[in-house]
């Protein structure tokens, strides 16, 4: 890094991947700034969970105001960005799509337009989804497969993706996307499925005698563990050449499987606690999500050490212990 | 009787459209940008007085970046149908303006289909989105047909990929009658005059009459599927009566590069024209000019290059073909002589003007 300055940007600080990511650089020894929409408002609950509030400067920056962009940068001069906010529910996207394009391709814009303007030599992460790919018929997808993207969320996710590609292209900038596939951890928000069945099988562990409400336990997907996804979106950056990767275990399961995991840890047969709810079908919901993340084994040497059976087993372990604590 | 919606009705496509749409008995609606300039000279023709009675032509002003004008204005309506024509339509602007394109071309569109669902017209209203060739921009196959994947090369096609993809969503997640027309250029003497094809018929009529000495272009390699819009806004209205709603590719199946389009051009004025150079330096001479002259009348202008360049574009009308019979009626030489046609008649009425002491302007971008 020039001049040995590690200087990172992260939006999206309060979020899951925000967070992981701060700590994963201040370890790096860099100087960790972190954006939101009103710093003396927000909590960073995640922060203080990971121990790091205090260490993280944060910021107030809005994506959709360009201005705002524009003065953080100049402010800040980060060596690297890392672009993770988002409205990031794909349920919320079709009850909120406009805010749900302009949160994420507005603000995308928004950060290449202002980089492109200052002429710094910032290195650029943009989170990509694996929702872009949409129903890949049970083929894994690869950088090469086509996006075909079923929700507001989605589509807003691909023309960011697309504008990152146009802008690398047009104006040389130093800007990758990260096709990360499910990553979970104890940060996720309470919405997320997992943190919804994971709290809920603990709650009947402890003989709560409620009964938990799914939609469709067919969907199959790919879930792996953030906190070291966001080892790759760092190595992203640290590359000579800027490109594009998927982020993902590679192996793929039902919402079945999860949800039995996550009871048989508690030693609970899922079959006696889980009911289906038609209200929790999306509209356009996306059945079989699958990822060949060879490319970032082969450029990247990053490799996902936990799987699905890890993510479920971690996620119980965690939150019993939170649980735990907080008794 | 059945009521249309056309966004960008003061537009190429929008003009055409709503004389076609007129012409099948519809009562015609527009949307228009508000402009302390006239802005309707493409429709001035079909313009009715508000005071006639049974009026079939009507305007409104509304913007693509105004929810609530596009709420109102079709809650007034409750049209049959929508043609989402509007948009900031110009590649090489979009590079300076990339927030308004998205603004308008992306979010534009997301705002109609929103209006939709709000006033529950989904299962009355059927949706036209004018998506465009721009969106293969780094081109997957060759030619491209419904199923080649995307790859914009410019904040507008992103802008675009963005309306392609929200149109189809909205008619999986809600049963709406909602199709893409995957449109390859399309070109008439209504054109914008700051479009490639129109910028050439126009500076070439010019120069003939000795108004404009050069004409500077940009990739004289870009090579174009360029088909007649006449024929196309047929195409916009057949998807919609359709069983079932549809992509399209509509194009010629024919490409030609601007090089091409320009010597095609100059043949129809009777100038022939000498490349000479390459890259940069290519320049076009006026072989058999009267005043034989020795400067060039075509020269590159590298401030024409867009930073991300789209090269070829070739469509594969097939689909379009079998399902919608399209069957272009205008070829490449009729579209050509007609635009060169019209703009020679504007540069004799510029001619005239200027022999008699008044100012004409080049109205050079």
């Amino acid at each position: 890094m020039k001049n040995g300055i590690k200087r990172a940007l992260i939006t999206g600080i309060s979020g899951q991947d925000g967070s992981y990511l701060a700590r994963y650089l201040l370890g790096n020894g860099y100087e960790v700034f972190g954006a939101s929409r009103d710093a003396q408002a927000a909590s960073f609950t995640n922060l203080s969970k990971l121990g790091i509030r205090d260490k993280v400067k944060t910021v107030s920056m809005s994506l959709n105001d360009f201005r705002s962009v524009l003065q953080a940068l100049v402010q800040i001069k980060p060596t690297e960005i890392y672009n993770l906010a988002a409205q990031s529910s794909v349920s919320l996207s079709f009850e909120q799509p406009v805010e749900t394009m302009e949160s994420i391709t507005i603000g995308t814009l928004n950060l290449l337009e202002a980089m492109r303007f200052l002429g710094m030599p910032i290195r650029f992460y943009n989170a990509g989804s694996s929702e872009c790919f949409g129903d890949t018929g049970g083929e894994p997808a690869n950088e090469a497969t086509p996006f075909r993207p079923k929700s507001p969320y989605a589509v807003a996710k691909s023309a960011a993706f697309w504008e990152v590609v146009n802008y690398r292209d047009a104006y040389d900038l130093f800007a990758c996307s990260g096709i990360l596939f499910n990553h979970e951890s104890p940060l996720r928000q309470k919405r997320f499925v997992t943190i919804k069945i994971v709290n809920a099988a603990y709650r009947i562990a402890q003989g709560s005698g409620e009964r938990l409400k799914l939609g469709n336990l067919d969907i199959q997907r790919d879930w792996g563990w953030a906190e070291e996804y966001v080892e790759a979106m760092w190595l992203m950056l640290q590359k000579e050449v800027p490109d594009d990767y998927i982020v993902a275990t590679g192996e793929t399961h039902t919402l079945k499987d999860f949800v039995s995991e996550v009871f048989l840890n508690f030693g609970l047969n899922w079959e006696d606690y889980v009911d289906f709810d038609q209200d929790l079908i999306r509209p356009n919901e996306l059945l079989v999500s699958k990822a060949d993340p060879i490319k970032a084994y082969h450029d990247l040497g990053w490799q996902a050490k936990y799987r699905m059976k890890d993510v479920a087993r971690m996620m119980t372990e965690v939150i019993r212990d939170d649980w735990m604590n907080v008794r | 009787m059945k009521k249309a919606l056309i966004t960008g009705v003061t537009g190429q496509d929008g003009a055409y459209l709503a004389e076609l749409l007129l012409k099948k008995g519809y009562e015609v609606h527009g949307v228009k940008r508000r402009s302390s300039l006239f802005n309707t000279d493409r429709i001035d023709h079909l313009y009715q007085d508000p005071h006639v009675s049974d009026r079939r032509f009507i305007l409104h002003h509304g913007d693509m970046t105004d929810s609530s004008s596009l709420v109102r204005i079709i809650q007034k309506i409750q049209p049959d149908e929508i043609y989402n024509l509007a948009a900031q339509s110009h590649v090489a602007v979009s590079f300076e303006e990339p927030e308004y394109t998205a603004n308008s071309d992306a979010l534009g569109a997301l705002r109609i289909l929103e209006a939709i669902r709000i006033l529950g017209l989904e299962k009355k209203t059927r949706f036209y989105q004018a998506s465009t060739s721009e969106l293969y921009g780094l081109v997957q196959e060759i030619p491209q047909k419904e199923t080649t994947p995307f790859y914009p090369r410019s904040p507008y096609a992103v802008a675009k990929l963005y309306a392609y993809w929200i149109t189809v969503n909205y008619r999986e997640a809600y049963g709406m009658y909602a199709c893409n027309g995957i449109l390859f250029n399309h070109e008439s003497p209504i054109r914008g005059e700051t479009f490639v094809t129109r910028k050439i018929t126009r500076a070439l009529a010019r120069i003939s009459l000795g108004l404009q000495d050069c004409l500077y272009l940009g990739n004289l390699d870009a090579k174009r599927d360029w088909g007649h819009a006449k024929d196309y806004v047929e195409m916009q209205w057949l998807m919609l009566q359709q069983e079932q709603p549809e992509d399209f590719v509509i194009a010629t199946g024919v490409q030609y590069s601007v090089r091409d389009f320009v010597s095609a051009a100059a043949k129809e004025i009777g100038m022939e024209i000498e490349w000479r150079g390459s890259g940069i330096d290519e320049q076009g001479y006026w072989k058999n000019s009267p005043d034989s002259r020795t400067s060039p009348i075509v020269a590159v202008d590298p401030r024409y290059f867009r930073p991300s360049e789209v090269e070829t574009l070739l469509g594969d009308p097939t689909k379009a073909k079998e399902k919608l019979g399209w069957v272009p009626k205008i070829s490449f030489s009729e579209l050509v002589s007609e635009m060169v046609r019209e703009d020679l008649k504007s540069a004799k009425r510029d001619e005239l003007v200027k022999s008699h002491g008044f100012a004409i302007y080049n109205f050079n971008e």
